[in-house]
């Protein structure tokens, strides 16, 4: 098993280099593995990172609004499956519509985070979302116990 | 062979005794006719010794000559009754025969004959009256009443012609209701009855009965009369003296002695006259109500059968009222109603007695038929209410039309409001995503290449992301005057004082470096949504806090005044009551944005809010002296 990593699940390139941009500032250096939409990110969790050798990411950063297969969508295949539904999960994403906010705590997301237009204030919330998730808390066991 | 002289004593005595007496001989020669007997028979002594027949000759072929023949023939005695023509009396005939010949004893019964047949006519006339009560009851005309009346006075009075006249007591007039009897070209004044003692009848109510017009002294018209043709006649009245209807007037071509009962009979008849003109009028009165109405009408009795239907009934059911008089109802209820229940209607009136309402839609036409008990049998009226009915129909149908433009404008509204949603939310993603690129890049551009950046490069750069972040902040402001357009409304008490509080609180921590002296009045409650109420303090005040940057001492009031008007009070820059109207459209600003930023869209959301709290909302201010914002609640829901 490598090194945990983060699958970050995002369609828009800008976001894409903008959110890894961020990581980068913020000098975490856990790998972020793209995915492009909604379809790639189920059949990433449920087939290919079982045949992958780092196994199951450490920590999903999905956005909503992607092709396909929707963000909250995702989110519910992901509590649905026994390997998956521990997985710590962050929406990360431009709305904070309401319905957004409950669907998603509905499904189980471990936490609801929005996107802020300052760059500045981006970087600061993926700090923040990094040190959480990867460093202060800690990971379900069958995170690791499962992992192949 | 009877002796042709009678023996002197023998003779005596027959001259005695009170029967008439006559012998015949076996010639049927007149041998012996005593005093009383010539004396009955109007015949003298001398007939004696004649034929019989050439002294009686009108009693050839009567029951005298068929009884004395048989009297000789048999030799046994008769004995009978016969009208004598000879002697216009009745008699009592006693035969006793001899081989010589006949004797004859005769009585004078004719009182006792007229006895008996006034009895026989007493009963025969009171029959009569019975059954021509009988006959006006079973619902005869009036002219066949009328006609059945005359038809009686001939028959039993032997009157060759009646008159019947109606009597106007108001005017005092008469007039001729029914005539029967007078030979053409003997017409008497339609308008007068013929004798002044006639008319008199009306108002003395005294029969006038005259036996001989030719002898009494009463009948000053004679001579008309008797051209006429007419010798006696009674006279009675019709009605009350209190209320006359007329006189009928009986005329007998002989004279005649009208006995009491005779006398009696016509009043009799004239009572029943005057019973049925009286049932008349007032079924008369009932009819012209009946036929008046604009309802149609039946009355049935107790076994359905029609009793009185008015011309409208008759007219739906295309009859004459005469054909469906006495008629059964269940002919015209079979054919004109819907079904078979509205014969069980009647019936069930009958039967509870009590009355009934129900609607009937038949051959295209709505009725309304009430039915009520009447007498021992039920009264229909029946109303046509097919325009109401449609007016009904037309209402209903408006309704329907109407509900279903509400539901599908509903519809659109829905659909408007679905795509007023997903435009939000799609607004929400996907307007941010770009501006968060054009912020991003343009901080990564003066990171990563601002060493090689004069100032001036750099300052672009800062201008695009500012205005990144302003669009950021529209689009927020416009999202929540979505939001606040669509929000359900959950009405609760709210504290006021203690929201307003609270916003100053935190625009006090959000900008540390001012000191704003903000006043609020305690106790100011409302009924409202909460959250959006928060809404509306929060940009009241949060625009109160802006604009009073520039001053000195600023200062913010919340307060009630005597109005019951809420308001937010402010000495800052104020504004020129000429854009007061614009303060509270979308996008509206009257401060040029690098001088008090804002997004314009923060006193629509207001504006929304109240209004959508069933109040109203005003603005008043002084350039460089500050603004105030009133607004009303409602004391309840709208």
């Amino acid at each position: 098993m490598g090194k945990p990593y983060i699958l970050l699940v995002e369609d828009n390139p800008d976001d894409i280099d903008l959110t890894i941009r961020a990581f980068e500032r913020n000098r975490i250096a856990n790998e972020v593995v793209v995915v492009r939409d909604g379809a790639q990110a189920c059949d990433f969790l449920f087939s290919e990172a079982h045949t992958h050798t780092r196994g199951l990411p450490a920590l999903i950063l999905l956005d909503l609004n992607l092709p396909k297969v929707s963000g909250l969508e995702v989110l519910q295949q992901v509590r649905a499956h026994a390997t998956t539904q521990l997985l710590p999960t962050v929406i990360l994403t431009s709305s904070k519509q309401e319905e957004d906010l409950i669907r998603g705590y509905r499904l189980g997301v471990n936490s609801y985070v929005r996107k802020p237009v300052d760059f500045n204030a981006f970087v600061e919330a993926v700090r923040q979302v990094g040190l959480y998730w990867l460093v202060l808390n800690e990971p379900p066991p069958t995170a690791g116990a499962g992992g192949m | 062979m009877a002796d042709a002289a009678i023996r002197p004593d023998l003779s005596l005595v027959l001259e005695r005794i009170t029967d008439g007496f006559f012998a015949l001989d076996a010639q049927w020669r007149i041998s012996y006719i005593n005093a009383q007997a010539r004396k009955l028979l109007h015949v003298r002594a001398e007939c004696v010794g004649e034929f019989w027949l050439d002294v009686f000759p009108k009693a050839r072929g009567r029951l005298f000559e068929r009884e004395y023949h048989r009297a000789m023939r048999d030799q046994r005695p008769v004995q009978f009754v016969e009208y004598s023509e000879t002697a216009e009396l009745w008699f009592e005939v006693k035969a006793y025969p001899s081989p010589d010949g006949l004797s004859v004893y005769f009585r004078d019964v004719t009182s006792r004959i007229e006895a008996q047949r006034e009895v026989e006519r007493t009963t025969w006339r009171q029959q009569a009256l019975i059954d021509f009560g009988r006959a006006a009851l079973a619902g005869a005309t009036y002219d066949q009443t009328l006609l059945d009346a005359i038809e009686l006075l001939r028959e039993i009075l032997d009157a060759s012609v009646v008159d019947l006249y109606h009597y106007d007591r108001s005017s005092g007039t008469f007039s001729i209701m029914r005539s029967e009897g007078w030979e053409s070209g003997a017409w008497i004044d339609p308008h007068q009855p013929p004798l002044e003692h006639i008319a008199a009848v009306v108002r003395s109510g005294e029969p006038f009965v005259c036996s001989d017009l030719r002898i009494d002294p009463r009948a000053r018209s004679l001579a008309q009369l008797e051209r006429c043709g007419v010798l006696s006649c009674v006279a009675t009245l019709i009605g009350t003296v209190q209320a006359p209807i007329g006189t009928i007037v009986a005329y007998n071509a002989q004279t005649r002695t009208f006995s009491v009962g005779d006398v009696r009979f016509v009043q009799s008849l004239s009572q029943s006259i005057a019973e049925f003109t009286s049932a008349l009028e007032s079924n008369r009165l009932m009819s012209e109500v009946l036929e008046s109405i604009h309802d149609a009408f039946v009355a049935v009795d107790g076994d359905l059968r029609v009793t009185y239907v008015n011309r409208r009934m008759a007219d739906y059911w295309g009859m004459t009222q005469s054909e469906i008089i006495g008629t059964r109802l269940s002919a015209y209820t079979a054919t004109f109603e819907s079904d078979g229940r509205v014969l069980g209607l009647y019936k069930e009136v009958l039967r509870e007695g009590r009355a009934l309402t129900f609607e009937d839609h038949n051959r295209e036409r709505w009725h309304e038929t009430r039915l009520y008990p009447f007498g021992n049998g039920v009264a229909a009226y029946v109303r046509d209410i097919t325009a109401r009915k449609n007016e009904q129909e037309r209402v209903l149908e408006l309704n329907a039309e109407l509900e279903r433009r509400v539901d599908e404008r509903t519809t659109q509204l829905e659909v408007a409001n679905k795509e007023l949603e997903s435009f939000a939310y799609s607004v929400s993603h996907d307007l941010r995503a770009p501006l968060r690129a054009i912020d991003g890049f343009s901080q990564a551009m003066l990171e990563d290449y601002g060493g090689g950046m004069d100032q001036r490069a750099k300052g672009y750069l800062d201008r695009v992301r500012r205005a990144a972040q302003r669009m950021a902040d529209l689009i927020d402001a416009l999202l929540q005057l979505s939001k606040v357009a669509r929000a359900p409304m959950v009405f609760a008490p709210i504290d006021l004082s203690g929201i307003a509080g609270t916003v100053a609180a935190e625009l006090g921590d959000s900008d540390s470096q001012r000191s704003v002296e903000v006043v609020i009045e305690l106790g100011l409650t409302a009924h409202g949504e909460p959250h959006l109420m928060q809404i509306v303090l929060a940009n009241l005040l949060g625009n109160a806090w802006k604009f009073t940057r520039h001053v000195e001492r600023p200062q913010v009031y919340v307060g009630k005044n005597s109005e019951g008007e809420f308001y937010v009070r402010d000495n800052g820059a104020g504004f020129e009551m000429t854009y007061a109207g614009k303060l509270f459209g979308a996008f509206a600003r009257l401060h040029p944005s690098d001088e008090y930023e804002g997004t314009g869209i923060g006193l629509a959301t207001v504006a929304r809010i109240i209004h959508r709290h069933g109040g109203s909302i005003r603005a008043q201010g002084v350039p460089g002296e500050g603004a105030t914002f009133y607004f009303t609640l409602p004391a309840r829901e709208p």
